[in-house]
């Protein structure tokens, strides 16, 4: 997993968007997310999913967001960006169901820099992530704050 | 623990804003934590304990949505030990949204986080005629004590059936 790095926080300006490959969720995966992660029955059961408020076998939300991490982090590693962390997200909505066979996409939004704090190896950019599947529709809306790295290797050498 | 047996199969209307839960602990191993890097965010302080030692973490640290992903185990094992007789899955709340997730501290291979909610609001909207929205603030602390990961997150809880909806 190792790739060169050219791409700092100085060099990620508000405005830039990046847009992602897209994975297909099979109903293997979200059974095996499912049984390990959010054994719900409208998660893990087809019959009683039917019944359920999402009417029909659903990926958990949260391996939705998991699966929205693995985007943004390929996507960045594509770009040579040096991504170092998340230290939270401000908010997200659940939108739509995704069920069996949807393929999700995302669009990543840079919406605002902040210089480095204490240490100056990393600086926050805050992103909007809007994660589609095949029909167009948004699935999960949420805006994260990321860590980039600088550069800098100045607290790497005073621990 | 005596009202303990009535969390999960109790109505919206009867869930009191304040309440509090302790509600489970989970320690993280190693080979989960690369388990899920591996699968969902594949970066070297996720995935590669020797690698991660070069990097700003010094060491192999879990995603912040493998703690979400555990956070959920936790809640759903913690609502099955007290369900009495909901099968159905129908009263089982969908989540909506949450707002101000926080990763605080890094939890790194052996670490325990033991987790906490508050129903700390309920909304008066009613969602698709027979929900309602129940707001909690979440909390993981590690073994020290520290608080590393919060957030407050809206799910959804079934309105007692009015009499125009008789139950059979």
């Amino acid at each position: 997993m190792t790739t060169a790095i050219t791409r700092y926080w100085q060099d990620i300006q508000p405005g830039e968007a990046f847009c992602t490959e897209s994975i297909t969720i099979s109903r293997r995966d979200i059974l095996d997310f499912a049984a390990e992660f959010d054994p719900q029955p409208y998660h893990l059961d087809p019959e009683s999913a039917e019944s359920s408020i999402f009417g029909g076998l659903c990926a958990s939300g949260w391996h939705v967001t998991a699966v929205m991490m693995r985007l943004l982090t390929d996507t960045f590693m594509t770009e040579h960006i040096d991504l170092l962390g998340s230290n939270g997200v401000s908010s997200l909505r659940w939108r739509k169901p995704v069920f069996a066979g949807d393929a999700l996409h995302s669009s990543i939004t840079v919406e605002e820099k902040f210089p480095a704090g204490k240490d100056p190896r990393f600086a926050f950019i805050d992103c909007k992530v809007d994660v589609s599947n095949q029909h167009g529709d948004s699935v999960i809306l949420l805006t994260t704050s990321l860590m980039i790295g600088t550069g800098s290797e100045e607290a790497a050498q005073h621990g | 623990m005596d009202k303990a047996p009535y969390i999960r199969s109790r109505w919206f209307e009867d869930i009191p804003v304040g309440e509090f839960h302790v509600f489970g602990n989970h320690t993280f191993s190693e080979k989960e934590i690369v388990d899920f890097g591996e699968k969902y965010a594949p970066q070297v302080y996720h995935t590669d304990p020797d690698g991660a030692l070069d990097t700003i973490y010094r060491g192999l640290i879990a995603s912040g949505w493998h703690i979400c992903a555990v956070w959920m185990r936790m809640m759903v094992d913690y609502m099955e030990r007290f369900a009495t007789g909901v099968q159905d899955g129908r009263r089982n709340g969908a989540g909506v949204g949450f707002q101000d997730l926080k990763w605080l501290k890094p939890v790194r291979p052996g670490h325990t986080l033991t987790f906490t909610y508050e129903i700390i609001e309920k909304s008066d909207k009613v969602v698709r005629d027979h929900w309602g929205v129940i707001r909690s603030r979440n909390e993981a602390f590690n073994q020290y004590g520290e608080l590393v990961f919060s957030f407050v997150i809206d799910i959804l809880a079934e309105r007692r059936p009015t009499e125009r909806r008789p139950t059979e």
